[in-house]
């Protein structure tokens, strides 16, 4: 009788599992999403819905789940960091290093570099060595003193002197995109005519 | 069955890249490994370092591929092998405060670290599953899209 009844649950399992396989078959695949920290430690959050319901993950190593489109998302639980790793191998190896933003400064009304950022420019090559970048991205910047053809020709001139020290160096032209624009996008918004440091600059990414 | 799904979606994926007629770069190719392609109106090109994608672009890896992408907002994607990712809409317009990043990952699996769009624009970053919707706010996020049958 009882192992007449275990047959029962036995068959009634293999049918929910062959159910259970049968829906899992061609477009209903399984979600999971799992929160990482930021390179630099901090972490974000993470709004994971499905037609059913939604959850926020917002501490490093919590994930949740979606089985099919009918369902929930799982209530968050954390995932062990090494199974996480293992399991997004490949992709975390194919991510590539976090592009770098640098600004440097310049002396008024010249295109040579202050010498706090004679400094910076030498990191600044470092990181393209390091990411092999063929994408570096320099913008020349001026403050408001001076007529906007001046300074449109002021800050061309800056973000030349930048990519040209880049060149000397060996970075390849090409990987070089150089825009300007004069006294029209200043870090700290000033009333035209108005000197301000911060606003002589070159703004570099490097990709 | 599976197979004839894969390319289903494939085809109405081509379809919907079709259908709009503007494009956007999005960012490049940072590196790859093994069988990864860029796939583009109807047509999937081998994918190479320094490749530029665009808005609809479909990035398709082998089992033994892998690639890196670099977006014009500074966000970056690492995906795994045997992958599909359609890159449905990009826009990173600062000057018209234009912001917005939708993915959509078929199947496999992925890491993504937002840039300046999820930074600048509150909801403007959303990832899609075949059965869920990850709502992006500046953040580090793993996802893997696996099919019941594997």
């Amino acid at each position: 009788m009882i192992i007449k009844k275990n047959i029962h649950i036995v068959r009634a399992l293999q049918i929910a599992m062959l159910f259970a396989l049968l829906l899992n078959t061609g477009c209903a695949p399984v979600t999971r999403v799992v929160l990482l920290p930021d390179p630099d430690g901090k972490v974000g959050i993470v709004d994971v819905s499905s037609d059913k319901g939604i959850q926020t993950l917002d501490n490093p190593w919590q994930t949740t789940e979606v089985s099919s489109k009918g369902k929930a998302p799982s209530v968050p639980r954390l995932m062990d960091e090494k199974a996480v790793r293992a399991m997004f191998k490949e992709a975390l190896a194919a991510e590539p290093i976090p592009p770098v933003f640098s600004i440097v400064y310049f002396e008024t009304d010249s295109s040579d570099l202050t010498t706090e950022s004679l400094k910076i420019l030498s990191r600044v090559l470092e990181e393209i060595g390091v990411r092999k970048s063929t994408n570096i991205i320099v913008s020349g910047h001026t403050d408001a003193v001076g007529s906007v053809e001046k300074n449109q020709e002021l800050s061309l001139k800056r973000a030349k002197a930048v990519a040209d020290f880049f060149v000397s160096k060996g970075v390849h032209p090409e990987n070089i995109d150089v825009t300007y624009h004069g006294k029209g996008s200043p870090l700290i918004p000033t009333p035209d005519g108005v000197p301000e440091p911060r606003n002589r600059r070159v703004e570099i990414t490097v990709q | 069955m599976k197979s004839t799904v894969i390319i289903a979606c494939l085809s109405l994926l081509m379809y919907v890249g079709l259908a709009s007629a503007e494009e956007t770069k999005a960012g490049f190719v940072k590196s790859v490994s093994g069988q990864a392609f860029i796939g583009r109106k109807q047509i999937s090109i081998p994918a190479k370092a320094g490749d530029k994608l665009f808005e609809n672009d479909i990035i398709i890896t082998g089992s033994d591929g892998n690639i890196g992408v670099t977006f014009q907002d500074n966000s970056i994607l690492g995906i795994g092998p045997n992958t599909q990712v359609n890159i449905s809409k990009f826009a990173f317009d600062p000057a018209n405060k234009n912001f917005a990043f939708f993915a959509q990952i078929k199947k496999g699996t992925l890491v993504y670290l937002a840039g300046l769009i999820a930074k600048l624009e509150n909801k403007s970053v959303r990832f899609e599953t075949p059965t869920a919707v990850c709502g992006i706010r500046g953040t580090h996020l793993a996802i893997k899209v696996e099919a019941g049958d594997e």
